[in-house]
């Protein structure tokens, strides 16, 4: 029983760091604007597209004088895929914040709907743009097919976003807590006066800020590509487990978001294993259970969201 | 000639205009138009372009137009045009029910086509029904839309999760082995195809391993993949469908796991696959037609197509279009053979009518079975193409079964509505 | 939340000029709908939606509780009709009253687990909790018909013990639903105008000086989740009697953001009427929108961001500044937020 037990938690703790890769973006946005981002779904599809784009010429731009680009290795083009499109969907990031500036100083609700009603704008937009059908996108040879040890067989390409995921938390750690930019987003996360105080301009740093949490969507978006594939519903997918971890969490919290990630990876992997027609509810089960006892979750803070 | 929906709203809206002037009361004495020779027949197009089925619900609806485009092209039907209104159904029922109420009160359409998910379907044959209005349903594959829920009113032309199961679970057995694995989404569709499929399986001597049922929604397939390679089956077979399908596909590809054990994928439809090369689909499955069949008129059919459509991604026509033109060009025939659009004489000349195979471009003759509606045809079963003959060829044709060896148990439960309950509904 | 403000009077009557319009309106609706190029199931569609917008808008507009799994208990409400009509008793009266009890009982459960949570917190367990029940649904094919959906729920005629009419035909049902809609508005207008509709409204304000001066929010909370549940259930029944038939769609939480945006867009935070012009719009928009353009969603997307940027009040925010009565106050009011989260 044990023997059979230990592919499955591996499997979670992986699908537990993919879950808060997912989570990231929308974290750092919720934690510092306090903004519940409903386009992170759309922002992480539409990373997707874009290194669909980059990539291969079914994205939309089968012209001659690419071809000797698309004809290049795909791992310089992976990487400017992973370049190319956290920056384009940081850009839209920006221009969504610049909308939302007007519902600064409201009720969150208000906030919470401009990017309920930018998510469809965005979804129907990819839709416009590319289609409903499916779409797939090409991974690096060295990071492809399987292997089997014993009775687990995995993929390579799990291993590498697992890994992947717990560099990206890694480096955006370091990043608020080792770095002076990290200490002026934490103060605005805490106290915008602060900010304000300290002479920087808190209207750039919102904006920054918004970037930077679409464009760690969009990461999260082509790392999920090949797992999940590319459709325009599948933002919707990527949101409701994020909205999960987060809440799960407790607003505000790193580590929090981090552990709650890997305790949904774990306990839906888990339950897929041996109650598998359970697995979905899962999710919600656990986030209930947990915010009955701690209302704000594993670490959460108190904050203007619970006016 | 179609005519497109801005010019007919603007049609309707003056019509509106002027008929407004007089109310004319509920919308059955709407109904008696002055049944000029000029006045062009219309249909009623339900086909989704948003929600879930959104792409195959395109699909199907370049198959029905270019039916219609054609039956044009020699000249009409009852030697009146074809016109046709189509609406986006969203692959939801409560559209569904409106749509199909806006068709029949509003547009005065004269028959109705279109759906892929079985609510939505439903939801627009309760209506169809109700009025006595004629219903297509070209592509949904659950086993309950000529069974449990089938209407006088309503014919369905794809075939179903069970026909599938049984072409593919009988060769089965003896190809890959006895001891099976048993995995499919835990709603109506995937659990009677998995009831039949298990059925068929244990009837030819085959014993389950395991039998997991998978939520709707399953964005992560990692956890029952490992259970299947602890499980060691033969044969897995699976009933998963929709976006889930596509995501397991994907992941087990990812993992590898695709050659081994054998995979019995119940159904795959060409928009659900085409665009992702020639290595996509995996395992067995089944399908209803495909673009390299050998079979007399496919190639022209092919050549139609891409005339007439040459700027769509989808650029060879697949099962859907394929079941969406076979549907909509029999109704035309059948119309000018009865020299009325009257419902019940629509109804009752297609009942039991026999279409050859080499009109219909299959292998074995079909017939639309008079008892459930359901149209009997030829399945074949598939598999992923090793040596494609072009870039499009993504499936080698493994064998067909004819419509009698895979007869659906489901069809016998189908109750239809007595003719005198079935209103009378004639648009003139 | 100044932004956001409700006649600060309360009145005693139980008609008023507003209601009296739209009576008039709705009563003669089935006579010229066709001449503007509509047809009647839309009219049923849309009030029977009215009424559920209503009913939520006591919960997000009265209470400031955003619910985002609303649509859950509507389908709920439908199912409750079906199950009662084919397994108890097929009578109109019962079978509804059964489709608002069921509702209630569960939507009282639920809001067990929603009472102590405040703000987006709420919001987020609301989606968990509609999640669950989408969930339940979809799993439990043999009771809801899963995907293929509970079919040929009858439209069962309305008895009065000595007449009978039919409600088979669409002008029927309308009419039903139209005296369901006008008891309903009556109802909920003079609740918003009694006491409990003022500790609703001073708790949505501030909920730690309410519990102060003695009221229970909880209590509060759970009444008024539980009460606009029952009418979701309601309007539930109603929607299974025009469509014959409930399908799991409508539990999904697309549907239930849908319910939010309807309300919103048509003023529900600033009038009692809010819901009504939302319902109209949405349906009529997208019923006409949908004719001319495939990308409607895109385009309702739009106008949607466009009304919380500029108009946050929605239509009936806009009609009270066209009409010159008094200004909505908006941005220059701080930031009440942050002060009425008591930090």
């Amino acid at each position: 029983m044990l023997y059979d037990l230990i592919p499955h938690i591996i499997n979670g703790l992986a699908l537990g760091l993919l879950f808060a890769l997912l989570a990231l973006g929308f974290m750092l946005i919720i934690g510092v604007m306090e903004v519940i981002n409903l386009a992170h779904g759309s922002l992480f599809a539409l990373g997707a597209y874009i290194a669909l784009v980059v990539m291969t010429p079914d994205g939309g731009l089968p012209f001659a004088f690419m071809q000797p680009y698309y004809d290049l290795p795909v791992i310089p083009r992976y990487i400017i895929a992973l370049i190319v499109g956290p920056i384009v969907v940081g850009v839209v990031g920006m221009g969504l914040e610049i909308c939302l500036r007007r519902t600064y100083g409201k009720d969150p609700l208000y906030g919470l709907l401009l990017t309920f009603g930018a998510a469809m704008v965005l979804e129907e937009g990819i839709r416009e743009i590319w289609g409903s059908s499916e779409y797939a996108l090409p991974i690096p040879r060295g990071i492809s097919g399987g292997f089997i040890a014993g009775d687990l067989i995995y993929s390579n390409y799990r291993i590498y976003a697992a890994i992947f995921s717990a560099a990206m938390i890694g480096v955006l750690w370091v990043f608020l807590n080792k770095t002076p930019y990290g200490a002026v987003i934490k103060a605005g996360a805490h106290d915008s006066e602060m900010v304000r105080a300290l002479g920087y301009n808190l209207k750039r740093l919102r904006l920054y800020v918004f970037a930077f949490g679409a464009a760690l969507a969009a990461i999260a978006g082509i790392i999920m590509a090949p797992i999940w594939g590319i459709r325009p519903v599948v933002g919707v997918d990527a949101v409701v487990p994020a909205f999960v971890v987060i809440v799960l969490g407790g607003v505000g919290s790193f580590w929090g978001s981090v552990s709650a990630g890997i305790l949904v990876g774990l306990v839906v992997g888990l339950t897929a294993a041996f109650l598998t027609d359970w697995s979905l509810l899962s999710m919600y089960l656990l986030l209930l259970a947990v915010v009955t006892f701690r209302a704000r979750g594993l670490a959460g803070k108190a904050s203007v969201l619970e006016a | 000639m179609a005519i497109t929906r801005r010019k007919f709203l603007k049609n309707t809206a003056l019509a509106g205009a002027a008929g407004g002037a007089a109310f004319m009361g509920p919308w059955k004495h709407n109904r008696v138009h002055a049944a000029g020779s000029a006045k062009p027949i219309k249909i009623g197009l339900t086909h989704d372009a948003s929600g879930q089925f959104a792409n195959s619900g395109q699909a199907e609806k370049r198959g029905t137009i270019m039916a219609i485009q054609e039956a044009n092209e020699k000249g009409g039907v009852l030697g009146r045009q074809v016109e046709y209104v189509w609406m986006d159904t969203e692959t939801n029922p409560q559209t569904g029910t409106r749509v199909a109420e806006r068709m029949i009160t509003r547009e005065n359409v004269h028959f109705l086509a279109g759906a892929i998910q079985s609510g939505t379907a439903n939801a627009i044959s309760q209506v169809a029904q109700k009025y006595g209005c004629v219903y297509f349903n070209t592509n949904s594959s659950s086993p309950t839309e000529s069974g449990k829920n089938c209407h006088r009113v309503k014919f369905v032309w794809d075939g179903n999760g069970e026909n599938f199961a049984r072409a593919a679970a009988r060769n089965a057995i003896n190809a890959f082995g006895k001891n099976w694995m048993l995995i499919y989404n835990d709603y109506v569709w995937g659990q009677n195809t998995n009831a039949a499929t298990k059925k068929v399986a244990v009837g030819y001597g085959a014993g389950v391993v395991d039998e997991v049922a998978v939520p709707v929604g399953t964005r992560d397939w990692s956890s029952i993949l490992l259970k299947i390679q602890q499980a060691k089956p033969d044969v897995v077979a699976a009933a998963v469908g929709g976006d889930d399908f596509k995501v397991m596909r994907q992941q087990v590809k990812d993992m590898g796991l695709d050659s081994k054990p054998a995979w019995i994928n119940n159904q795959q439809d060409w928009p659900d696959v085409y665009g992702l090369g020639a290595d996509a689909a995996f395992g067995v499955f089944g399908t209803t037609w495909y673009h390299y069949l050998d079979a007399p008129g496919v190639g022209d059919f092919v050549k139609a197509y891409q005339t007439r459509y040459p700027t769509t991604r989808i650029n060879v026509p697949g099962n859907v279009t394929y079941n969406g033109y076979v549907a909509m060009r029999e109704l035309l025939r059948v119309v000018e053979e009865v020299g009325s659009t009257d419902n019940l004489k629509v109804i009752k000349a297609l009942e039991g009518r026999k279409m050859s195979a080499a009109d219909r471009m299959q292998h074995h003759d079909a017939y639309i079975d008079p008892n459930s509606h359901h149209v009997q045809q030829t399945i074949y079963l598939a598999e992923g193409n090793k040596a494609p003959r072009d870039k499009s060829d993504y499936f080698k044709i493994l064998s067909s079964s004819d419509p009698e060896s895979i007869r659906a148990s489901a069809d016998g439960v189908c109750g239809l509505e007595s003719y005198a309950d079935t209103p009378s509904y004639d648009q003139g | 939340m100044q932004a956001m403000e409700y006649d600060k009077k309360q009145t005693a009557a139980w008609i008023t000029p507003p209601m009296l319009i739209a009576f008039a309106v709705f009563a003669t609706l089935p006579l010229w709908i066709e001449t503007v190029g509509l047809y009647e199931y839309l009219a049923v569609e849309v009030l029977i939606w009215v009424i559920f917008a209503m009913g939520f808008n006591l919960l997000l507009g009265y209470g400031g509780l955003p619910s985002f799994g609303h649509g859950a208990f509507f389908g709920i409400g439908a199912y409750a009709f079906g199950l009662a009509q084919f397994n108890v008793w097929a009578n109109l009266w019962f079978c509804l009253a059964a489709a608002i009890f069921v509702t209630a009982v569960i939507g009282g459960i639920a809001a067990l687990f929603l009472s102590h949570r405040r703000g987006i917190y709420f919001a987020l367990m609301t989606i968990a909790v509609g999640q669950i029940f989408y969930f339940i649904a979809s799993k439990w094919t043999t009771v809801t018909g899963g995907e293929d959906g509970m079919l040929n729920i009858k439209r069962l005629p309305v008895d009065f013990g000595l007449v009978e009419f039919s409600i088979k035909s669409n002008v029927g049902l309308y009419y039903l639903t139209f005296g369901l809609f006008v008891v309903v508005t009556l109802l909920l207008w003079r609740l918003t105008n009694s006491p409990y509709g003022r500790v609703l409204r001073a708790m949505k304000q501030n909920e730690t000086r309410v519990a102060f001066i003695g009221y229970s929010p909880r209590l509060y909370k759970w009444s008024v989740f539980t009460l606009s549940c029952a009418i979701a259930g309601l309007a539930g029944g109603l929607f299974a009697m025009a469509q014959e038939g409930a399908y799991i769609n409508i539990m999904s939480l697309q549907w239930s953001g849908t319910i939010v945006l309807i309300v919103l867009i048509g003023g529900g935070f600033v009038s009692f009427w809010g819901p009504l012009l939302g319902v109209i719009f949405y349906f009529v928009s997208r019923d006409v929108l949908g004719a001319y353009t495939d990308t409607w969603l895109l385009w309702f997307g739009l106008i949607f961001m466009g009304l919380v940027m500029f108009k946050p009040d929605g239509l009936a925010g806009i009609w009270r500044d066209y009409i010159g009565g008094r200004k909505a106050k908006s941005e220059q009011s701080g930031n009440p937020a942050t002060v009425a989260s008591g930090r």
